[in-house]
């Protein structure tokens, strides 16, 4: 009997979930500004025939399934204003920050890095990193691999990896000292209080990527506003450079280098689930030495070696290959594997020899 | 210490060359405030200064406070919540308003869903202090005579109080109640150079 199937498609549903919502989010308050200026309707017919059109036709007829038209008497039928543009209004943000429903969700190294360059830490800016900051210490670095974007692209990206290698050329396979991303964090909050500078916040990749998918979709709109419609790369920074250079180091050099090594959020998130409740654990007597997981490791772990400490983030892949069901989730405060009735000493077979 | 094989040479070249990456990559992120040509700075801007949104702390608070998402950006009724592109200095990322492309009309939703406290919630319209508009008189045509216009006076939410009209609709602003949303600067039908602009006060940083 075996989930982690399950548990994988849903891990890629949710990374593509909030994916869309941070295209989507920009796109909602354009409408948004559309529809409270009353003039959706010129717009989208100005709009015909390109993105920017489909964008606000899609919003508007997804929005309509939520809001329904009000009827009154045979054939007047309006749009329900009101009841839109609060629907419009329930998603905003990107991982940074994101407002669902209402509900505040900010990332802890937003929340770290405001309160060290403010010197202050109101309620505001707390309230909204306590839901991130529970599960965090309840399951660990699950925002990794479970939610940041650009984990996601970064996963994806690695797959570029096996065409490399189709095309026989070797892709390098760099390690860097995974305490190098706690430097960085060091350097950042240094910065912070030091200098009043976010130095962080221009340097964490799904901050970027939240800033560049903003710009990108607001400057496409108000070319289409100037007549200019179809898609545009003109909203975009240099921070696309980044990203993309992180991508290409890590497709070349080395699978998930910067997540592995370098993201002072993953930082932050590696520190916070130190305590974690649920881990990934191997039973000794089960696991059959295969070394399936180690490869398939995003974070570059050996699950057959038990201590994998702060840098598991709890993807679960390694579950899903154990050919053996050895790997499981487990409710416990340490790494230590399990042991069977035999009371078999839990030995890396591999390793010993 | 293992004799230097060929691959162990290429592998330690590539490693250093990824560690300079990530060095450059730092240091540019560095450089960003130290950088003298401001992306988004127009003689213009340089003059008016960078008009924040309602309720925006002073302006070293508030480049402290703020956290560079964009959900004022989202939330804004109008649209007219921009954030400044990279190049900027510190403020690259923060939200600005160029009230001549569109202004804010007070809606207040930027200060209820800012998450970091540099936009100040709970304020009431009449107590924001964006900045003060100011009219050029040499531009203004019902001041300068060419035309009657008033336009600015219809456009303003506390007309009669922050905005009012002498002869030929000629505008006079009273700074006590001028709130600085941008609306007068927005429809103000002398092109290029608005006769009547907003002034935050906020010099850039």
């Amino acid at each position: 009997m075996r989930l982690p199937t399950k548990t994988q498609t849903s891990r890629r549903a949710l990374q593509i979930l909030v994916l869309l919502l941070m295209v989507v989010t920009p796109i909602l308050a354009r409408y948004g500004n559309y529809l409270s200026a009353r003039q959706l309707d010129k717009m989208v017919e100005r709009f015909d025939g390109s993105f920017q059109g489909k964008a606000l036709v899609w919003t508007d007829g997804t929005l309509r399934l939520l809001a329904p038209d009000k009827h009154y008497g045979e054939d007047v039928v309006r749009r329900d204003r009101k009841r839109v543009l609060e629907a419009a209004a329930s998603l905003k943000g990107s991982t940074w920050s994101f407002e669902l429903f209402g509900l505040s969700l900010t990332d802890p190294l937003a929340v770290l890095e405001s309160a060290l360059t403010s010197k202050a830490l109101p309620w505001v800016l707390l309230s909204g990193a306590l839901i991130p900051l529970i599960f965090t210490i309840l399951l660990g670095r699950i925002f990794c691999s479970w939610i940041c974007p650009i984990g996601f692209l970064l996963e994806l990206s690695g797959k570029l990896r096996a065409v490399l290698r189709f095309l026989e050329i070797r892709p390098g396979r760099i390690r860097l000292w995974p305490g190098d991303k706690f430097l960085i964090l060091g350097l950042g909050l240094a910065t912070a209080v030091f200098f009043g500078l976010p130095f962080l916040g221009y340097l964490y990749p799904p901050a970027l990527l939240g800033r560049e998918i903003h710009n990108g979709v607001t400057v496409m709109f108000d070319r289409a506003e100037e007549g200019l419609l179809g898609f545009s790369a003109a909203g975009l920074t240099l921070a696309s450079w980044f990203l993309l250079g992180i991508g290409i180091v890590e497709i070349l050099f080395g699978p998930r280098l910067w997540c592995r090594a370098l993201c002072p959020g993953g930082a932050v998130y590696a520190a916070l689930g130190k305590f974690r409740l649920i881990r990934v654990k191997r039973n000794a007597d089960l696991c059959t030495d295969c070394a399936e997981c180690i490869p398939v490791c995003e974070m570059g772990l050996n699950p057959m070696r038990d201590h994998t400490g702060i840098e598991c983030d709890n993807c679960g892949v390694c579950i899903s290959h154990c050919p053996d069901g050895a790997l499981r989730y487990e409710f416990s405060l340490s790494d230590e594997p399990r042991r069977s009735s035999a009371g078999n000493a839990p030995l890396c077979r591999k390793e010993a020899v | 210490m293992k004799p230097l094989t060929r691959r162990g040479f290429g592998a330690a070249l590539a490693r250093g060359a990824v560690r300079l990456a990530g060095i450059g990559a730092v240091l540019h992120v560095l450089g960003i405030p130290f950088r003298s040509g401001k992306a988004a700075t127009t003689p213009e801007l340089r003059e008016t200064g960078v008009l924040r949104p309602p309720g925006a702390l002073p302006e070293e608070d508030f480049l402290a406070r703020c956290i560079r998402c964009e959900l004022c950006a989202d939330a804004c009724d109008t649209g007219c919540i921009r954030l400044l592109p990279p190049g900027s200095g510190r403020s690259t990322g923060t939200p600005v308003i160029f009230p001549w492309d569109r202004a804010c009309n007070l809606c207040m939703a930027c200060t209820e869903v800012c998450p970091s406290g540099a936009l100040k919630p709970g304020l009431d319209k009449h107590e924001v202090r964006m900045g003060d508009a100011v009219v050029d008189e040499r531009l203004c045509v019902s001041h300068n005579g060419t035309g009657a216009c008033g336009a600015c006076h219809t456009a303003c939410p506390f007309r009669g109080r922050a905005l009012t009209q002498g002869i030929r609709n000629a505008p006079t602003v009273h700074p006590d109640s001028c709130v600085g949303c941008g609306l007068c600067e927005e429809v103000c039908i002398v092109e290029d150079r608005r006769a009547i602009r907003v002034f935050s006060g906020r010099a850039w940083t």
